[in-house]
């Protein structure tokens, strides 16, 4: 359970979010246009940018986490992988997603290392366990950011844009990953993609003009889109089944 | 194969670089503890090898750990004005006159260590303003410290005597020549130091190599982690270049060498990047020792020598990339 309370947020001196106030109770989807604040608003979810007002997750307030309880609570995945160590492999990267268990000074435990091979298992990644991050196609950097987060075992995963690389194909595969995650974790799903945002089927909430507006249901009625979005639609529909 | 060859000639010409230099020393010699030779071996040869081999790992360590904090390839104490803030600092001891303080510690190590920590944190002070996190902006502001502190020095040159300036001059250039066991064995505690804290962090340092968000969103406390880094590492930086002069390309060059020999992420890395700068630096010095010049070359010549051409094959391979 997350509740956004009066929520403001500033870039370079510019207010991207003014007076947000959100209750979520499981999952969500953010829509809007491009520069609305959608990815500022994960942003703060996280704590990676500053802003006015409070997020409470399951009654913490998540300013006042440490930043490992944080870690333990949710996790985020950019729409792009961006790794400046071009050696490290992939098994590697996920077994990163075990980091905040880990104690300090030691190697990572053995129980880490099974639950990041089992999770490259799981997504079907096996092949990949020895490749280099910077040698993997824009689809399977997605799906290893997706085990990295799994083996993290966050309740939240908040996913900003995650199929903006990809072709139809990849972003069918991306999507029923996320469909299933909905199951044992809460999805906050970032996206401009429609036919996403449809399929996974999560509430809506709609950032208008530094406002957040939101749709338990029925947003995806043309005539409402028509307003929100400024053009109009017909009635090709991607199936991600 | 290539990395067998790499360390046998490094380990080989290790062994062998004591007995080498203005004179040339036997195994018989050494043995023979009134001989003069003997007197060269270990007060002069051995400790100085040590001191080589200890500047050598400061300075690739400190490389590696500010191109993977910064996300740069090009970072180094030395491009971003952490050497040269330390370099001006035991110039104003020079020219102060400034003697032995506490411990034995000199007047110009202190100042030294001075300069390069007031260098880092006027560097990360005006990094805050930088409108772009871009670390090439960083790099630039670096650039342009170190071109700063270098002009200072270039007015104390001007207004000191003319034995002041030519301890200036000799101490800009780098050199190893060192005498006895204590400048080494201060210099193995701040590099046994550096290793422990670098290696303490390693994990954090593999988390920040990817990104420093992707670090914070694991837990690290990036700001916290960044900043003790960077301490020690100008602790050890600011030590070193009080003794040695500024010593440039090995931060630089090193830690690249062995990332091509050894591809593995950076925590991997540590005490092989460690050991192949001692050792790169004591055949550096080995060169300028052997060298027939009129008087000793400054090792800053042949370090510069080596990595220079490597320094423009790295730039053109980014480009090309």
């Amino acid at each position: 359970m997350m509740k956004i309370d009066k929520l403001s947020c500033s870039f370079v001196g510019k207010e991207i979010l003014h007076d947000i106030s959100l209750e979520i109770a499981e999952h969500i989807t953010i829509l809007g246009a491009n520069g609305s604040g959608k990815s500022t608003l994960a942003k703060a979810i996280c704590g990676l940018v500053e802003y006015e007002g409070n997020i409470e997750i399951d009654t913490h307030n998540v300013k006042y986490l440490t930043l490992k309880a944080r870690a333990k609570l949710l996790t985020y995945i950019p729409a792009k992988l961006e790794v400046y160590d071009p050696y490290i492999t992939v098994f590697e990267f996920v077994l990163l997603g075990r980091f905040v268990y880990k104690k300090s000074f030691f190697d990572y435990a053995n129980r880490d290392k099974i639950i990041a091979k089992e999770t490259l298992n799981l997504l079907g990644l096996a092949h990949l366990k020895e490749h280099s991050l910077s040698s993997l196609s824009s689809g399977e950097a997605q799906l290893v950011m997706i085990a990295q987060a799994i083996a993290q075992q966050s309740k939240i995963i908040i996913f900003d844009e995650p199929t903006a690389n990809l072709d139809p194909k990849n972003t069918k595969i991306i999507a029923q990953r996320i469909k299933a995650l909905k199951e044992y974790h809460k999805v906050v799903l970032i996206t401009h993609d429609l036919h996403l945002a449809r399929f996974i089927n999560s509430p809506i909430a709609f950032i208008k003009e530094k406002k957040l507006l939101y749709f338990k249901e029925g947003f995806f009625k043309e005539e409402n889109l028509q307003k929100l979005y400024d053009v109009t639609f017909d009635s090709m529909v991607v199936k991600y089944d | 194969m290539i990395k067998l060859l790499v360390w046998s000639f490094f380990i080989a010409v290790f062994l062998v670089s004591p007995f080498f230099g203005a004179v040339n020393l036997t195994l018989h010699d050494i043995f023979n503890s009134n001989s003069m030779s003997a007197n060269i071996f270990y007060s002069l040869r051995l400790p100085r090898e040590l001191f080589a081999l200890l500047s050598g790992a400061i300075l690739a360590l400190s490389g590696l750990l500010f191109q993977t904090l910064f996300r740069n390839a090009l970072m180094t104490p030395y491009t971003l004005g952490i050497s040269s803030g330390a370099v001006l600092g035991a110039g104003v001891a020079i020219k102060l006159g400034v003697g032995v303080i506490v411990f034995g510690v000199s007047g110009v190590t202190v100042f030294g260590f001075a300069g390069a920590l007031l260098s880092v944190f006027l560097l990360i002070y005006l990094a805050q303003f930088l409108k772009s996190s871009q670390h090439e902006s960083i790099l630039l502001l670096g650039i342009a410290l170190s071109l700063f502190y270098t002009s200072a020095l270039m007015i104390l040159f001007y207004l000191g005597s003319s034995i002041q300036n030519d301890i200036l001059i000799r101490f800009t250039m780098g050199s190893l020549s060192i005498v006895g066991w204590k400048s080494p064995v201060l210099l193995s505690v701040v590099t046994l130091f550096l290793f422990i804290i670098m290696y303490f962090y390693r994990y954090e340092l593999q988390l920040l190599s990817i990104s420093n968000e992707s670090a914070q969103l694991k837990g690290v406390d990036t700001k916290k982690v960044t900043l003790i880094l960077l301490v020690v590492s100008s602790l050890a930086i600011g030590v070193l270049v009080s003794i040695s002069g500024p010593i440039g390309f090995v931060g630089l060059v090193v830690p690249h060498m062995v990332a091509k020999l050894y591809p593995s992420t950076v925590e991997k890395r540590l005490l092989k990047t460690a050991l192949f700068g001692g050792l790169f630096l004591v055949f550096c010095d080995t060169i300028s020792r052997v060298l027939q010049t009129q008087s000793e070359l400054p090792i800053g010549i042949i370090t510069a020598l080596i990595g220079g051409p490597f320094f423009i094959y790295l730039i053109i391979h980014r480009t090309a990339k």
